[in-house]
């Protein structure tokens, strides 16, 4: 069940190819499957029958754990987290999670006080704030 | 966790489909590479394939000598679901067995959490099974969980994800 160096998604070692790739929050996600589910209405009567199992039971998923609704909110997630040295998975876990207290914050993602990056509380705390405030606004 | 990914594929038109040329052709490009995606279904790589985004950009093609069918190789984005130890997740629960829990999480149906793996959770009998721990916490079918994925292995035959999971950690468990 393991690799060659132990996959630990905790510390960031998921595989050079997966840090470096495009990690999408759920939000995210939400908003391209319904659009493309929106196309395919058009083009036909029964749109749930030109999709896969695995789009259905994805997009069922994304609306469900969606923290952010409203394309303007989700673009706003995106660029808040963007502005932390957060590698992409980090900030998707973070955006789809969204803990409330640094203390969380650090539990669902440890690799942030590590990886020589050093995140302070402060600047810990201050990005849940902006995150909490894009919620409340939405 | 969702992935944007860019893949190569080769997509093959058979040789009786082939006298339509120019954008018909690169239509039919196009609906067999989102057939042959969605029966693909996952690879062990790169997880579950959930949508084509973009077509990047369609190559030469290739005739293949015995057959008459061109292979055309393409580009293209797309998004995934993949599953990593030690990732953090929030799932659904689908099953309650004495041993332990069922969980669907994305596209995957059959995440498993062990009760070795609920620490001080009990397990209450009846027609609908639940757990419940002394602070009445309760995990029962439709219960929304967050845990921490121990494990994952790849079921060639089935083209599927198994994933084992804990909640051993600070902040997993039942969410309200």
């Amino acid at each position: 069940m393991s690799g060659e160096e132990e996959e630990n998604a905790g510390e960031l070692k998921i595989g050079d190819e997966f840090l470096k790739a495009k990690c999408l929050m759920n939000c995210e996600v939400a908003l391209i499957l319904e659009h493309k589910y929106e196309q395919l209405q058009q083009m036909s009567e029964d749109p749930m029958n030109q999709v896969s199992q695995v789009f259905e039971k994805s997009l069922q998923y994304v609306k469900r754990f969606r923290r952010y609704k409203n394309p303007d909110a989700v673009r706003q997630v995106r660029e808040i987290l963007s502005r932390y040295q957060l590698a992409e998975f980090e900030l998707c876990v973070l955006g789809n999670l969204c803990p409330e207290t640094v203390e969380e914050a650090i539990a669902m993602v440890p690799s942030i006080k590590t990886k020589g990056r050093a995140h302070d509380d402060e600047a810990i705390e201050k990005m849940l704030n902006d995150l909490s405030l894009i919620k409340k606004f939405e | 966790m969702f992935l944007k990914v860019q893949l190569p594929w080769n997509v093959i038109i058979p040789a009786d489909s082939l006298d339509s040329e120019g954008l018909m052709l690169q239509r039919q490009i196009v609906i067999r590479l989102l057939n042959e995606f969605a029966v693909k279904k996952a690879t062990k790589d790169h997880g579950y394939f959930l949508a084509v985004t973009t077509l990047e950009s369609i190559g030469e093609g290739r005739v293949r000598q015995q057959t008459g069918d061109v292979l055309f190789p393409v580009v293209f984005s797309g998004i995934t679901f993949k599953i990593f130890t030690g990732e953090i997740l929030e799932g659904v629960v689908v099953k309650v067995l004495k041993h332990g829990v069922f969980l669907k999480c994305g596209p995957i149906n059959n995440l498993y959490l062990s009760n070795l793996k609920m620490p001080d959770y009990n397990y209450f009998p009846g027609e609908n099974p639940f757990f419940m721990n002394d602070k009445m916490s309760k995990i029962e079918k439709d219960v929304t969980i967050r845990f921490i994925v121990i494990g994952t292995k790849w079921m060639e035959a089935e083209r599927e994800v198994q994933a084992l999971v804990s909640l051993d950690g600070d902040y997993l468990g039942p969410v309200p």
